[in-house]
């Protein structure tokens, strides 16, 4: 579970979250797969709040990646 | 001779009558640059279509204008005109009315965008199935357009605003003029080498002539070979280029083409949180369900009095016993008055009652094997007396003379077949090796032969 990616990870969720919503699964399960949730929810949420903000880089023609600074024209 | 003479009516009248009738300012086009462009309060449009030697009144009506216009027509702007000449009667003047207008010197690009569009979608390069899906959560988004101007900061922008955790890569090319398209093609191949999610191919609005390099074929199917989903975002809304139909999506702004490529995190970290509530809110409800069942179960009386169970089995015991005890009780009545029965049985009391039983049946039995035995000895006797009395044993001589009879009446049949007599008629017998010759293919010549008579026998030979 460790290795989904966010995409997958969420599409896990919403899944589990039906399932408990539909309410027909035995107790026992539903706090596991409620565990499951709870997991999927912290990854989730590390993911979106990863420190890295969005840097915006330029690719130069021989490969070079450096920071790209739009307002340097 | 009196000249007729003419009303001014009558001449502008037939003057344009003779215009009006006459194929060759019908539907002609011209070619001359705006002046004087005068757009009305009523949506018509009214200007002066000009060369450096002359010029000429034109007019736009409104729902022409409407029909066909793809661009604002603007003075000093050179056209080509589709149209009529016409003539105003009231102010004896003629002017050129406006049926299609397109800019001069690239009319040719639009009928090449038009060859071009029908040839690649022909070719199945625009098909829906062809289309990748564009990813929902991208990791890098690759970026192709120009380094400076308003494309990659709108797009940097919006990206940041809605999805700040993407990366940006900025592929810089040149989006216009003829070294533009193999810088687009080059770095399309670039971004081939960078692990990327989504890849925008853009710029800003202009002309058709801005616009062109991405109308070209080779771009068109190098954006169509690409691995990568790619979302084209070029020009205005209202333009539509060659790249836009072969790209996986279309946008139509450079901002828009962001937001279509990222989520909004916000809205993604409401529909978490909304997930998680919803997900507490099922499990809090399952576990409060559980316990209401728990409590009414805990309230049954069963479990509030244990001892009601081994009670009520306590007195099915009783009863068992009860029902155990009396059957038994029963079973030795009914054995006791069995074996009463049996003391008191008569042959118990009187033993010598079956000797004497038995005594009548054996000699019953001794009575009956002597009867049989003296019937059998006097069957015997009667026989024995029978045989000694019977006609031979009495007259033996009788059976003699009775055989003697028989005997000389065969003698006399046995007589009448004798060899001998007929040989004593003068038949005769032949022989050859002691066998008798019965037919003549049984001897040859030279053979011997005995001939038998009734007084002997000749030896002869077979000539």
């Amino acid at each position: 579970m460790e290795d989904l990616s966010f995409e997958e990870s969420l599409e896990k969720l919403e899944e589990i979250v039906n399932k408990l919503e539909n309410g027909d699964i035995p107790l026992d399960e539903a706090i596991d797969e409620f565990d499951n949730a709870m997991h999927l929810v912290k990854t989730c949420n590390e993911k979106l709040n990863a420190a890295e903000e969005s840097i915006a880089k330029i690719v130069e023609d021989n490969g070079d990646i450096i920071e790209f600074n739009s307002t340097n024209e | 001779m009196e000249e007729k003479t003419f009303t001014v009516s009558e001449i502008n009248s037939d003057i344009r009558k003779k215009i009006q009738r006459d194929p060759n300012f019908k539907n002609i086009l011209i070619k001359g640059e705006i002046s004087n462009y005068s757009p009305s309060l009523r949506g018509h449009d009214y200007f002066t279509l000009k060369d450096e030697k002359s010029q000429i009144p034109a007019v736009l009506y409104k729902h022409q204008k409407d029909r066909f216009l793809k661009f604002k027509p603007e003075n000093g702007m050179n056209v080509i005109i589709k149209g009529s000449i016409e003539v105003y009667h009231k102010g004896g003047k003629y002017q050129l009315k406006v049926a299609t207008m397109t800019e001069d010197g690239v009319g040719n690009l639009h009928i090449a965008f038009e060859q071009l569009k029908k040839k690649l979608n022909k070719e199945g390069l625009f098909k829906k199935d062809h289309k990748k899906e564009i990813p929902t959560y991208p990791k890098t988004i690759g970026v192709i357009t120009a380094p400076s101007g308003s494309v990659i900061k709108d797009i940097i922008t919006t990206i940041k605003r809605r999805y700040p955790i993407c990366r940006i890569l900025l592929f810089p090319t040149l989006v216009q003029g003829d070294n533009a398209s193999p810088q687009i093609i080059r770095q399309i191949r670039h971004t081939q080498n960078f692990d990327l999610d989504t890849l925008i191919i853009g710029r800003g609005g202009g002309s058709i002539e801005d616009l062109w390099p991405f109308n070209e074929e080779d771009v068109a199917r190098e954006i169509y070979a690409c691995k990568t989903p790619t979302i084209s975002a070029v020009g205005h809304e209202t333009d539509y280029t060659i790249s836009d139909f072969v790209a996986d999506l279309r946008a139509p702004t450079p901002t828009a083409a962001a937001e279509l490529a990222v989520p909004e995190l916000n809205e993604l970290k409401n529909h978490i949180r909304q997930l998680t509530n919803n997900a507490k809110k099922s499990i809090f409800n399952k576990l409060s369900n559980n316990k209401l069942k728990f409590d009414a179960i805990c309230k049954k009386s069963v479990l509030k009095n244990p001892e009601n169970i081994y009670l009520h089995k306590e007195m099915n015991l009783d009863n068992l016993v009860n029902t155990l005890r009396f059957a038994s009780k029963n079973i030795i009545k009914d054995n006791k008055t069995k074996l009463i029965q049996l003391e008191n049985s008569y042959i118990l009391k009187n033993p010598q009652y079956i000797t004497k039983q038995k005594k009548e049946e054996y000699e019953n039995k001794i009575n009956k094997i002597n009867h049989y035995s003296n019937e059998i000895l006097r069957e015997n006797k009667n026989k024995l007396f029978k045989l000694e009395n019977s006609f031979i044993l009495k007259n033996p001589n009788e059976i003699i003379k009775r055989k003697e009879k028989e005997y000389s009446k065969n003698y006399a049949k046995l007589e009448v077949l004798n060899p001998l007599l007929t040989l004593k008629r003068g038949y005769s017998i032949a022989k050859s090796k002691d066998k008798v010759i019965s037919s003549a293919k049984d001897v040859k010549s030279g053979d011997e032969l005995d001939i038998e008579f009734e007084d002997g026998t000749i030896n002869t030979k077979v000539i």
